[in-house]
């Protein structure tokens, strides 16, 4: 199923700061061709800083979070350029936390890469990781996000920076959690990630012959 | 200052303690003379080879048990009395003072075979005993008691008690009260004699057929152990002592038989054993008292808690051991306050929890008393009233900052006293008058005495969360008054004043640590262990 992109911006413009970010250039084609390289790509993906998500200003940080999957070359807009198989947060011995305790995310895999926009002259692709399904547990409170976070892909660094709008997340199941997280809260996912092709760094770049 | 200085104590006094201690001591191994009308008293010695560190070793196992000298069918059989006392020889002795263990504690596990008409059915005798000193030399007798389960059988006929598997948890102290490492030793035995050449050490006629009348059949004068039996009895599993009814000749209880033993739940919330440190399994975690959430529902959550609590009065600090918590964890809600601020409240309950009682585990504690008398006293925390943890987190975006209030009424409970090696009897209703108080923030709120502990959290733009985190655990601190002591003293002695005189006062400074909880219905790896008690056991901090 492909949509034009301004359908799609329309629909996040709901809220203000979303429309600004997700904006395309004006003067930009819509990206129709989507070449990854190497392609196909065995791809892992390791944080850079903190992963933080947040819901109802309660923040669970993680230090450590990472990820593998897949990128391979593809048509069409939004494109499915990559996804990621597997994806873990916080590690052993280094358990993501909140003041309420340490947090267990379990993710349901896999989500997509999803490429919606490409500046050649930065080299980045702008778009977001789709398909997010994750049960995430503190403590007796246990509830499930799932939905879509957007971020960035820059060629010259391979880093994923996600940095989801509101809305775009949502609890859809909740116990034990009370008014902190009740269904349908929407919280937000905010973290960078390293992509690695062996130890090259893979690139997205679109096109539109 | 509360109260006046010691009461001068006579020499003679203290001799009388010491003497009413030992018959205390000996009455156990007193072999059973009497045998009450409608009561049947067992008191067996039976041989045993125990594994210990430095291998096997011959022991004695004593059971002590009073039953009804005969039931009808279906009529339930209610053990009472029951006491295990394990006599470990010397060289059993050298594995503990190799440990530089001053006392030590034991659990016992026993596996009773209960038999009648070719069915057999399995109990666990479960029991706990009081801090024992390790002797400089000969053998360590360990006295457990414990409630059982009761015996419940439809056939007529001899229903025999045999003692199989012995699985024995010895949790050692040093001198200053502090765990020895290991600070933990299983033990288990086994019956010394072939499966062929044991006899019950209880036979109960059930109904009024021609059995014979119920006699304990091993004497004291048993004969020494021979060496380890080639077919060692099973062990007793950890969670048969809470078997519903079991029937003999099946593993699960499930024979159509119409007829023949079953094991019931323990009379009591009786004593649990360790069931995390199984003898026979690598201790994957330091020892620790059972601690199982009965009945829980999606918000349960257990922990333990140990640490130092100051007494200021004596110059000492006391370990308060690792401890049990049963939290119900309340639902958050949010609470906008006038000045705009942004909190999130999580009210939770909970209740100490030791061998079904609100209690610590007993602890014992060495000072010196007005600066020359050494003087241990054995004591349990004792919960009167509710306990309450209260979380307030500011969600002060991107930061969140909590406080996290523990209230429990606890009374403190002397159970023993020896000053300078002598007993000083205390009596059995020794404890402070009320509740231990503490400073408390919101007295409006939280009226009457009790203790107030905080815990303090952060996390700060997007850093991990440090401090106390409410499921996580970490340091709680307070100050504790420590009220004046009633009840004490025995034989017309009247103790309050000496020991509100050394102990009770103000401003004494207590840190515990709680350790990650695990959430029983939800468990996370890591957090449980495989059967739902909290994974991590925490230290004690300075």
């Amino acid at each position: 199923m492909k949509k034009p992109i301004r359908n799609l911006a329309v629909v996040a413009g709901a809220a203000s700061a979303a429309f600004a970010l997700t904006m395309s250039p004006a003067s930009a084609v819509a990206s129709t061709v989507w070449t990854v390289s190497p392609s196909p790509a065995s791809i892992t993906a390791v944080n850079s800083g903190n992963i933080v998500l947040s819901v109802n200003g309660i923040a669970m940080t993680c230090t450590k979070s990472n990820g593998a999957g897949t990128g391979q070359s593809t048509t069409g807009n939004p494109a499915t350029v990559g996804n990621i198989t597997s994806i873990a947060f916080g590690a052993s011995g280094a358990p993501c936390t909140s003041v309420l305790g340490p947090v267990t995310t379990v993710a349901t895999t896999p989500w997509t890469i999803v490429a919606q926009d490409y500046t050649a002259a930065t080299g980045v692709t702008k778009g977001y990781v789709g398909n997010v399904d994750a049960k995430v547990t503190v403590g007796a409170c246990v509830f499930r996000v799932t939905g879509k976070a957007s971020g960035t892909y820059t060629n010259s660094t391979g880093a994923l920076a996600v940095n989801s709008l509101a809305g775009e997340l949502t609890v859809v199941s909740s116990t034990g959690c009370g008014s902190a997280v009740p269904v349908g809260a929407k919280p937000t996912f905010k973290g960078t990630y390293l992509f690695k092709a062996g130890t090259a760094i893979p690139t997205i770049v679109g096109s539109n012959p | 200052m509360r109260g006046p200085g010691p009461t001068p104590r006579s020499s003679r006094a203290r001799v009388r303690g010491a003497t009413i201690a030992a018959f205390v001591a000996l009455a156990p191994l007193l072999p059973a003379a009497a045998v009450a009308v409608g009561t049947l008293k067992v008191d067996a010695a039976l041989p045993y080879v125990c594994t210990l560190p430095s291998g096997p070793q011959p022991a004695t196992v004593r059971i002590a048990a009073a039953f009804p000298e005969r039931v009808a069918p279906g009529e339930e059989i209610r053990p009472a009395d029951v006491t295990t006392t394990v006599e470990l020889p010397a060289a059993a002795v050298a594995d503990l003072t190799a440990l530089k263990a001053a006392t030590v504690r034991a659990e016992s596990r026993l596996a009773v075979g209960v038999a009648q008409n070719e069915q057999r059915a399995e109990a666990t005798w479960s029991g706990t005993a009081q801090p024992v000193d390790v002797p400089a030399d000969g053998p360590l007798v360990l006295t457990t008691t414990g409630d059982v389960p009761t015996l419940t059988t439809d056939a007529a006929g001899d229903l025999t008690l045999s003692a199989e598997g012995l699985a024995l948890d010895l949790a050692p102290s040093a001198a200053e009260a502090t765990p020895t490492v290991p600070a933990s030793l299983s033990v288990s035995c086994v019956p010394g004699q072939a499966p062929e050449n044991r006899t019950p050490f209880a036979t109960i006629p059930v109904g009024a057929g021609t059995g014979e009348p119920g006699t304990p059949p091993a004497s004291p004068s048993a004969p020494s152990a021979p060496p380890p039996s080639s077919a060692p009895s099973s062990l007793p599993s950890s969670s048969a002592g809470r078997a519903v009814p079991v029937r003999p000749g099946t593993a699960d209880g499930r024979d159509h038989a119409p007829k023949g033993p079953r094991i019931g739940r323990q009379v009591d919330k009786g004593p649990k054993a360790a069931d995390e440190n199984t003898p026979g399994t690598p201790a994957a975690r330091p020892a620790a008292p059972p601690c199982v959430t009965e009945n829980p529902t999606s918000h349960s959550l257990s922990a333990y808690i140990t640490g130092y609590s100051n007494v200021r009065k004596l110059n000492g600090a006391n370990v308060i051991p690792v401890s049990c918590v049963l939290i119900e964890q309340g639902d958050p809600v949010f609470d906008p306050r006038p000045d705009g601020s942004f909190h999130l409240l999580t009210p939770s309950t909970g209740n100490l929890s030791y061998q079904g009682r609100k209690q610590t585990p007993p602890f014992k504690a060495t000072f010196l008393t007005f600066g020359f008398a050494p003087a241990t006293a054995t004591m349990v925390l004792e919960q009167t009233g509710p306990l309450t943890v209260d979380s307030d987190v500011l969600l002060a975006f991107p930061d969140n900052l909590s406080d996290t209030y523990v209230r429990a009424r606890l009374v403190l409970r002397v159970l023993d006293v020896r000053i300078n090696g002598t007993r000083l009897d205390v009596g059995p209703s020794c404890r402070t008058e009320k509740s231990l108080t503490s400073p408390e923030p919101d007295p409006a709120k939280y009226p009457g005495d009790h203790l107030v502990l905080l815990g303090k959290g952060q996390l700060i733009n997007g850093t991990d969360a440090t401090g106390y985190l409410l499921t996580g655990g970490g340091p709680l601190t307070g100050e504790v008054t420590i009220p004046a002591f009633k009840g004490c003293g025995a034989g017309g002695e009247n103790l309050d004043r000496l020991l509100t005189a050394s102990i009770s006062g103000p401003g004494n400074y207590i840190k515990q640590i709680q350790g990650q909880t695990c959430a029983v219905e939800v468990p996370t790896e890591g957090q449980c262990t495989e059967d739902l008690q909290p994974y991590v056991v925490p230290k004690p901090e300075r």
